[in-house]
């Protein structure tokens, strides 16, 4: 029984209480309603036994009058009084019902920017408030998570901005320190002007990200052949392949039509491509596979490098993250390929996910199948 | 002598780039304000303007449009920070020639500039050449010395763009815009670059020839007769 009135919901509780509530009263209005026309019949019949007595007499009719008006003020007094308690208990039982509210809004003032690990108390989790705090608590975590996401990213991105900044800043001030032959000046301007390049790269390639977040980058869908799409990227980026003596096989279904914006669309492979190319060791095969299933399109490309450890995949996607810090540094990628890679498909209403089944990595882009001929006869 | 008005108002960079053009054997003019570049841009002979969009006093855009509204149609270069579409659309549809988004490299702007100063002249070459290299656009035939090179299409294409440019440097990023066709910076075209200018330098820089193909560190690429 216990169990239940706590597992039951405030609106049941606050039925349950008011009916219970106004029971009481009714019984103690009734009761007493009951008392004084009992007291006014009793008087009556002792009147009736003295007239008999006496011989002096009211009227029958005025004596009913007399005692309907005492009975009429009985109940004109009582009635205020009943609802007024009425009230009294209600307001009681509201406020007493509503109190874990003001709890939850004390508890919710406490929680800040930096105090987003705290969470609201939940005195009962089972009924409306205590749901409603379990859906707020679930909002601070999110909020939290991006938060912390946030302040990685930032953090990442000021140290990448200051490596090329610091190197342009050593180089400069090592260069004026001695006086140095043209051919040293020469080499220390080229390293600064290299580094100059590496900073415009990334302050693009963040550009693109954050319009992508701000959702102000326009797309052109068009009808695209996610084969023909792959088998232009593989083109373009074959003569990385072959220098690290790989082989890119692409095997792709005809029939794989997405609608999509190419362009973003493109950026998305070519990074994914990149990134096997790179992490596929020297001379193995990368594979690129489209294919259809039910409404959809996935390209999945997939190398024989190493594995990515369990605890990595879940970050793999996030801007600067870095699985292994001193290799993807050393073949000089920006940290960004795979956060624009996600961004690209997603941006155009697809997935992109990470697996590895035994041997290898395989990273899966899905689009949704755009009718092809359909599309092309509305333009 | 080619006569060209910069309008810039950041002395630093208006500094770099009235020496790059002087290099270049231009007649540079520099203003530093917009009226000051209005005026003169009205009141004297320019072959071309580069001209920034952000100024004090009178914008960029501003003065483009009375420029082209008074019918003086010397060609106009725009530089603009920002890199949202809209201003530069609106810059050419007032009448710019061309634009550049800021950092730009300076090869670059060069390039756009001999590109604009060319206009209007018909180009009848057929052939391109630097010292013992003969590059045949017709035939699409290499030759270096008399001996026959075999390219791949998009050797050709680069071999052909930089004997284009003889003499001048060329980026990266004009090679991945002008031969790659590759609109966006966001990709790794990079290394896919330095891999063909490596093959290409491998077949036509032979072992005893001299070289032609140089990398300029941090700059990008020129083909010059001698050092670069």
């Amino acid at each position: 029984m216990r169990r239940w009135w706590h597992r039951a919901p405030i609106r049941v509780r606050l039925t349950v209480w008011y009916s219970a509530a106004l029971t009481v009263l009714l019984i103690v209005y009734a009761s007493a309603t009951y008392v004084a026309v009992r007291h006014e019949f009793h008087e009556r019949l002792e009147e009736e036994a003295h007239i008999e007595t006496s011989g002096a007499a009211l009227n029958p009719e005025q004596r009913i009058e007399q005692q309907l008006d005492e009975i009429l003020v009985v109940l004109a007094l009582g009635l205020p009084l009943i609802v007024g308690l009425a009230g009294i208990a209600g307001y009681m039982l509201a406020r007493r019902a509503l109190r874990p509210i003001d709890h939850l809004a004390a508890d919710a003032r406490r929680i800040t920017a930096d105090r987003l690990h705290e969470r609201l108390s939940i005195a009962n989790k089972h009924d409306e408030i205590g749901r409603l705090a379990a859906v707020i608590n679930d909002a601070f975590g999110r909020l939290e998570s991006s938060f912390e996401q946030l302040r990685r990213f930032t953090a990442d991105a000021s140290h990448e901005l200051r490596t090329p900044l610091a190197v342009i800043r050593g180089t400069g001030e090592l260069g004026l320190a001695e006086t140095r032959t043209p051919a040293e000046y020469k080499e220390a301007m080229g390293s600064m002007l290299e580094e100059v390049d590496r900073l415009t790269r990334l302050v693009d390639t963040l550009l693109q990200l954050s319009r992508g977040d701000a959702g102000t980058v326009r797309l052109s869908p068009e009808v695209v052949n996610l084969g023909d799409l792959a088998r232009e990227v593989g083109g373009s980026l074959s003569v990385l392949a072959d220098e690290r003596r790989q082989r890119v096989h692409i095997t792709a279904q005809p029939d794989a039509v997405v609608r999509a914006d190419r362009l973003v669309l493109r950026d998305a492979i070519t990074n994914v491509l990149d990134n096997a190319i790179k992490y596929g060791p020297a001379g193995t095969v990368i594979d690129v596979r489209v294919e259809t299933g039910p409404g959809v399109a996935v390209l999945a490309v997939t190398d024989e490098g190493p594995r990515i450890p369990e605890e990595h995949r879940s970050r793999i996607f996030d801007r600067f993250y870095r699985v292994d810090e001193g290799r993807s540094r050393e073949t000089g990628g920006t940290g960004l390929g795979l956060a624009i890679a996600k961004w690209a498909v997603e941006a155009n209403g697809g997935q992109i996910a990470y697996e590895s089944n035994g041997a290898g990595s395989t990273f899966r882009i899905s689009l949704p199948r755009g009718t092809g001929a359909a599309e092309e006869s509305r333009s | 002598m080619v006569r060209v008005l910069i309008v810039e108002d950041e002395r630093k960079l208006a500094q770099v780039l009235s020496s790059a053009l002087a290099a270049e054997h231009f007649d540079v003019v520099v203003a530093a304000t917009g009226e000051d570049g209005f005026y003169r841009a009205n009141a004297e002979l320019f072959d071309l303007v580069v001209l920034d969009l952000m100024l004090p006093g009178r914008s960029g855009l501003e003065i483009l449009q009375t420029l082209r509204q008074r019918r003086i149609e010397t060609p106009v270069l725009i530089l603009t920070a920002r890199d949202g579409v809209d201003d530069r659309v609106l810059g050419l549809d007032l009448g710019a020639d061309d634009y550049l988004v800021k950092p730009f490299a300076l090869p670059e702007l060069l390039a756009r500039i001999r590109a604009l100063l060319r206009r209007g002249r018909p180009s009848d070459v057929f052939r391109l050449k630097a010292g013992d290299l003969e590059l045949d656009l017709v035939t699409r035939r290499v030759v270096r010395a008399d001996r026959l090179i075999d390219l791949t299409a998009r050797e050709f294409e680069l071999l052909e763009y930089l004997l284009r440019q003889q003499g001048h440097l060329v980026s990266r990023e004009m090679l991945a815009r002008d031969v790659w066709k590759e609109p966006r910076r966001a990709t790794p075209l990079d290394n896919v670059i330095d891999v063909q200018i490596a093959r290409l330098r491998r077949k036509v820089d032979t072992e005893g020839a001299a070289r032609l193909i140089h990398t300029v560190r941090g700059v990008g690429f020129v083909v010059r007769e001698g050092e670069p």
